[in-house]
């Protein structure tokens, strides 16, 4: 390990035995630590000495936190990372909102279908902290098997969208297999809704750009909404910049609408209506956040809807338990080829699945 | 027609009284057949523990037709109640809005009858009075378009004002458009959804300004009398008039 240098204001006298490189002299200095005695020490520093004594002379030990790196990053964007989970949604068409006092807001109809939650990713499993959330149903026959594994260890029914979400922290993760009804949002709340952009295929410098084009006449042949000139010629490089704005792919991308306000929430429909537009045809699946531009939602609204999903859900957690059992028994079935037989020879319900037939049974016979 | 094979084939009449009877006997007792088997089918599905291979999604070797592979399938959980996670109540929710809103704008109705696709309801090429809440003069006009979208339903309505044509939008449900009525009817009903033709000078209708003022007049009239056919006589010299 190089010998850490000295300060400017340490003088000359410390810089000596910079110059007189030799091990020998390299072991005297060690007079200059105090703490540590168990470490070897085979340089010197002018550090203040640290306050626990670590095992090993680590280089980073007493230095300040580094500002670039995982942990670096994460804290930078903790900032602009909501605090809670949002939802995956469909865009359902446009209409308008009709005030009592006269006032027509135009807004957006979007609908939440069966919206759970499928995975917590932590920041020591996965390096940030997120819930990825699915939308929909799918038929299973449309799932590959991987994926009917995955939703296995869930012990939930495969879902036709997949998105997660970003959060602040651990206090934003929730339990799995739990249904975000809109009630998860507030009226009045803004939120960020992202979805991709209508795909208009390849598109022109005009249209895709605002180049003006070129004149109708003045000699001008079969160019009229053509891009012109691609850059200066010799002398510039003969070359194209890179970023050049040409004709092109268009559309299809994510566009996110942020601090859109939310005019209206209904359980029953399952609908979220936001003020104004969101990118995207109708049918296109957006993900609904909490504004990361805007204060996080009141800590009694969060409770609430904690609270609302421990009313809703209270099972949950055994639930998922019981499901990663099964799945480790069931994986293990299928790795030995034992799976025709566990086919065969029936399947005991786990107890919650019973319960739930007997409710069945017993609405059946009311 | 049923003479000659019954002579050439004396038992032919009890292929119809007897065989058919039997047939149709038949066909009942199939049919009982079947349903009983759906109501099993259907208590069967509920009981996942009696069937082996409920809840489960096999996949199947193409050639071999043996099981590759199988995985559980869960049903949605539960909520609280005993309510499982089902979809919401409609996939057009945008209509389903659109409900909401005028059951609470048009309590009574009147809105949405009168540009209802009925006989009675206003159409293109009738002349609207549209007064506003907030004061100001009442708008009347020629309804060049009716454009329905449910709570978003808009008229456009086109009259002359100085000799300048105006043309105004209103949306039928709004707060601020306080009432909508028919000042004079079209005498035939117009071909066209949108008659934009009518912005052309050969077509163009002028102020609808003395329309306004005979209904009016014969609105007095109704209030002191309550005469029906003074109104209707109103329709016709209304229509002298027009063209």
């Amino acid at each position: 390990m190089a010998p850490r240098l000295a300060p400017a204001g340490a003088g000359l006298t410390l810089r000596l035995p910079l110059r007189t490189t030799s091990p020998a002299s390299l072991l005297r200095t060690t007079q200059f630590h105090t703490s540590t005695p168990q470490s070897v020490k085979l340089g010197w520093s002018t550090l203040p000495p640290r306050a626990k004594p670590t095992r090993f002379n680590q280089v980073t030990s007493g230095l300040p936190a580094p500002t670039a790196g995982p942990a670096a990053a994460l804290k930078r964007k903790a900032q602009s990372t909501p605090v809670r989970a949002g939802v995956l949604a469909i865009k359902k068409g446009m209409t308008a909102f009709m005030g009592l006092t006269g006032t027509r807001i135009p807004c957006t109809v979007l609908q939440l279908d069966r919206v759970q939650t499928v995975l917590n990713k932590t920041r020591k499993d996965h390096g940030y902290w997120a819930v990825q959330v699915g939308f929909g149903e799918r038929d299973p026959k449309n799932v590959g098997a991987p994926m009917l594994g995955y939703y296995e260890a869930k012990g939930i029914a495969p879902k036709e969208q997949l998105a997660e979400f970003k959060v602040r922290d651990e206090k934003g993760l929730l339990p799995v297999g739990v249904q975000l009804m809109p009630d998860w949002f507030y009226i009045g709340q803004r939120v960020d809704v992202r979805s991709n952009s209508r795909g208009m295929g390849f598109a022109g410098g005009m249209k895709r750009h605002g180049f003006s084009g070129q004149e109708a006449s003045h000699g001008n042949s079969k160019n009229h909404r053509t891009i012109g000139s691609a850059g200066p010629s010799q002398g510039s490089g003969s070359r194209v910049l890179p970023g050049k704005k040409m004709p092109g792919r268009m559309g299809n991308q994510r566009v996110t609408v942020q601090n859109l306000p939310i005019l209206l929430i209904d359980n029953d429909l399952g609908i979220v209506v936001v003020k104004g537009a969101v990118a995207g045809p109708k049918g296109c699946v957006v993900k609904i956040q909490d504004a990361c531009k805007k204060p996080p939602p009141p800590e009694e609204h969060i409770e609430k809807t904690m609270r609302a999903l421990k009313e809703r859900f209270p099972n949950a957690e055994e639930h998922l338990q019981q499901a990663r059992e099964r799945h480790l028994e069931l994986k293990k079935a299928r790795r030995e080829k034992r799976i025709e037989e566990i086919l065969a020879g029936g399947w005991e319900p786990t107890r919650e699945q019973a319960e739930m037939m007997e409710r069945a049974a017993a609405e059946d016979g009311a | 027609m049923n003479v000659t094979p019954l002579a050439r084939r004396p038992l032919s009449c009890l292929k119809t009284s007897l065989l058919r009877q039997a047939r149709q006997q038949k066909m009942f007792s199939r049919s009982m057949a079947t349903e009983v088997q759906a109501a099993a089918a259907a208590a069967t599905s509920k009981t996942p523990s009696q069937g082996p291979d409920q809840n489960f999604y096999r996949l199947v070797d193409k050639k071999t037709k043996s099981v590759r592979s199988a995985f559980a399938l869960y049903p949605p959980p539960l909520a609280a109640a005993g309510k499982p996670l089902s979809p919401p109540s409609t996939t057009n929710p945008v209509a389903a809005l659109h409900d909401l809103q005028i059951k609470k704008l048009d309590p009574t109705g009147a809105r949405t009858a009168l540009f209802a696709r009925t006989r009675e309801a206003a159409k293109v090429g009738d002349i609207l009075l549209v007064t506003h809440r907030r004061g100001g003069e009442p708008f009347a006009g020629v309804c060049l378009s009716i454009r329905r979208a449910g709570i978003d339903t808009a008229v456009l309505l086109r009259n002359h004002i100085g000799k300048v044509g105006v043309e105004m939008w209103f949306k039928i449900y709004n707060r601020n458009v306080a009432g909508i009525e028919i000042v004079k009817r079209r005498l035939k009903r117009a071909r066209r959804a949108r008659l934009t033709y009518m912005r052309k000078p050969k077509h163009d209708m002028g102020s609808v300004a003395e329309f306004v003022s005979a209904w009016r007049k014969s609105r007095r009239v109704f209030q002191t009398k309550g005469a029906k056919g003074k109104a209707a006589g109103q329709g016709g010299q209304g229509g002298k008039k027009k063209k």
